[in-house]
């Protein structure tokens, strides 16, 4: 056969078809709202998709298309669609990358009385603000608290020394059960650092004055109380997966999904929980994602009234329930399934004292490297909590441009 | 005549080439939309400042400057470099023992061939989340199978990912697992030497082990040289394996497995820093044609 043009245009032709737009792409309907959440398990998608279909009936002309994203990959395929112009018109965001998208206006601001503030926990509205500018809507939150094995710890400690001594009777009269599964120095560690930080009287950063203070000596003193516990919790022990679950650790600190996750799977476990111990004051960190309509969103009212209806009282209890977090709005935290839990009540008073982060687009990094860093190197590590603080503190004040 | 001949021939060669170009257009169409573009934006990146969600500035060399220089900003850049060259240093020997003696042995034997080549190749084509997964299972330090084995004959097994110490050569143990891309090469290499030279060797009565140090290994040296390039880039490129291991707590202990593509893609993914990462990855790609380079002088040299 000879090789002639014709024919390899015809080749090049029968590839171009093949794997070129095989045609009907959806053209957006107007009233369809794309919305983007993190993949839930098979069950949980399907009471998401009922919420939809409940908001369709309530809202005749409005049709809801979910979208399901790894959480892992989320913030990833979130910024590489709006930057090719295909992101969605709503979508879950992250607390603490409100400043980030807010700073570089995807996300626009919620308008004028399209809901009702005080309708909510303050600290889970409060993560939506920056700069003084409402960017988004609470849809879940969630919170950290002490869990403890009943076989190991009949009282839960409600202050640091308790926290110590108990840690420290435990792993001696048991020497293969760690005291506490200590948080480690990573992204979720420095996450739940703050809390100790509050506990003792101290603030991470100063937004004021544009100065980082989780240094101060009341930072030093919640660093301090994790190396002291890391002395009756040896890592060799709580670096097997799930190590509190599975009875080797006889104190964490977690949040609600664990509960949920504890009872399901390790339904043997006999576990309670109780509000995080203190030093001054009780505090717990704040965590939960937000709905947010981005700015390059067509359907932009369709995107609110979706938002409004999942923190609504009517609806929010529903929507956390399914993400095993906690509702955001008053009147939905006392319908919620988990209102009666004995647990739940506990994150409840939990997150009465709980802070939000702060709205810097750089503290992500300042979170996951330079406080995941110190944690490592003043807990774990051989430095002085206050010398790993303090050179935190520098590269946190340097990334902030401080 | 002639002439018309000779121009028939021509026109002939000449819509020959532009078939040809016409065959190789979805190729070159391919590498041109999807390597070369990305890879000149990514140059360009590597000069300016991108969180991905506002329009980029232009940023000079500060980049680059920064992830060199700037210990604070990039406190782990250069603990990334140790670990990866750590890592290329012990894993790639030890894939290229595993995968050479696996090679040797089958090489040996008489029948059932394709069953070995099969399952030491496995270890290669499975998903590399579920290599991690399993690794990371056979490591724990209460349940792992290596210290439950180890237990059996009294010793206490390290906790291989927990101690800062133990996880490159813990890493390295899973690349010397892997290596069935080395074993099958030097099996080509193996078959692609003539018998007659053994059996003149045989005849003149070399030893075995005469004839795998004199004969085998020296004729092998254009196989392990490719072999050493290939292992080489791909150890300074190895991301997905620490990746899933560590999970969250992003490098492991004391960042001991932090290497130099996952510090890379934290910084791009994680903190929003596109240019400093696409900056990285340029110094990547500048350290890997040195280092090619240099093997190419001192390991390509016909032994003497």
């Amino acid at each position: 056969m000879k090789v002639t043009p014709a024919l390899a245009l015809s080749v090049l032709a029968l590839v171009a078809v093949s794997c070129g737009d095989t045609g009907g792409s959806a053209t957006s309907q107007a009233a369809t709202v794309d919305f983007w959440y993190y993949q839930p398990t098979p069950q949980q998608a399907d009471k998401v998709k009922r919420l939809a279909k409940d908001f369709e009936t309530a809202n005749p002309g409005l049709k809801i298309k979910l979208t399901e994203i790894p959480k892992d990959d989320y913030n990833t395929k979130i910024a590489t669609a709006l930057n090719g112009g295909n992101g969605p018109d709503a979508g879950y965001l992250d607390q603490p990358q409100m400043a980030r998208f807010a700073g570089g206006r995807q996300i626009a601001a919620v308008p004028a009385r399209t809901i009702d503030e005080s309708a909510y926990y303050e600290g889970a509205l409060e993560t939506n603000r920056v700069s003084g500018t409402l960017y988004g809507v609470p849809l879940q939150q969630t919170t950290v608290v002490l869990f403890y094995n009943k076989d190991y710890v009949q009282t839960p400690p409600a202050t640091w020394d308790q926290l110590v001594a108990e840690s420290e009777r435990v792993h001696r009269e048991n020497p293969k059960v760690a005291g506490v599964a200590l948080p480690k120095g990573d992204g979720f560690g420095a996450w739940i650092f703050p809390a100790f930080v509050a506990s003792a009287g101290g603030t991470m950063v100063d937004e004021n004055a544009r100065k980082v203070t989780f240094n101060s000596p009341q930072g030093q003193e919640a660093l301090g109380l994790w190396r002291t516990l890391l002395a009756s919790s040896p890592r060799k022990i709580t670096n097997t997966d799930q190590a509190f679950q599975k009875g080797l650790a006889a104190m964490t600190f977690s949040g609600p999904w664990d509960v949920l996750g504890i009872r399901e799977q390790f339904p043997q476990l006999k576990f309670g929980t109780a509000l995080l111990p203190k030093k001054l004051e009780d505090a717990s960190t704040i965590g939960g994602e937000n709905g947010v309509v981005f700015s390059t969103a067509d359907n932009p009212d369709g995107a609110w009234k979706w938002l409004k209806f999942l923190s609504s009282a009517d609806h929010n209890a529903e929507f956390a329930d399914i993400t095993g977090n906690f509702p955001v709005n008053r009147a939905a935290a006392a319908k919620s399934t988990l209102a009666g839990d004995q647990d739940m009540k506990i994150v409840i008073d939990q997150l009465q004292s709980a802070r939000s982060r702060p709205a810097l687009p750089e503290w992500i990094k300042v979170n996951d490297e330079f406080i995941a860093k110190a944690i490592e190197e003043g807990v774990d590590g051989g430095r002085s909590p206050a010398e790993a603080l303090d050179t935190a503190a520098v590269r946190a004040a340097k990334a902030l441009g401080w | 005549m002639v002439k018309t001949r000779r121009a028939g021939v021509r026109s002939g060669a000449r819509s020959e080439a532009v078939a040809g170009w016409l065959f190789i257009t979805p190729a070159v169409a391919h590498t041109l939309v999807f390597m070369a573009a990305p890879a000149v934006g990514a140059l360009l990146l590597s000069f300016s400042q991108w969180d991905m969600t506002s329009a980029p500035t232009w940023a000079g060399l500060d980049n680059y400057r920064a992830v060199l220089f700037d210990r604070d900003l990039y406190p782990d850049f250069l603990v990334a470099v140790r670990v990866t060259a750590y890592y290329a240093l012990l894993a790639v020997p030890a894939s290229l023992l595993t995968g050479f003696v696996q090679a040797y042995l089958i090489d040996a034997v008489r029948r059932g061939q394709g069953v070995f080549r099969l399952a030491f190749y496995l270890p290669m084509i499975t998903a590399e989340a579920a290599v991690a997964a399993i690794w990371k299972w056979l490591y724990d330090p209460q349940f792992g199978l290596i210290n439950g084995l180890l237990g059996v004959f009294g010793a206490e097994g390290p906790d291989w990912l927990g101690e800062p110490a133990m996880v490159v050569p813990a890493l390295a143990l899973i690349a010397a697992w892997q290596s069935g891309t080395a074993m099958i090469i030097f099996l080509a290499g193996l078959k692609g030497i003539p018998r007659n030279l053994y059996e003149a060797a045989e005849v003149d009565g070399a030893r075995r082990r005469d004839q795998l140090l004199r004969i085998t290994i020296p004729l092998l040296r254009p196989t392990t040289f490719y072999l050493v390039i290939t292992g080489v880039i791909g150890a300074l490129q190895v991301f997905g394996l620490v990746y899933v291991l560590f999970g969250r707590d992003i490098g492991g202990p004391e960042s001991a497995g932090l290497t130099y593509v996952l510090q890379l893609y934290v910084t791009g993914f994680r903190d929003g820093e596109m240019g400093a990462a696409s900056a990285m990855s340029f110094l990547l790609f500048a350290v890997t044609i040195m280092v090619t380079a240099l093997q190419f002088r001192l390991l390509r040299r016909e032994p003497a």
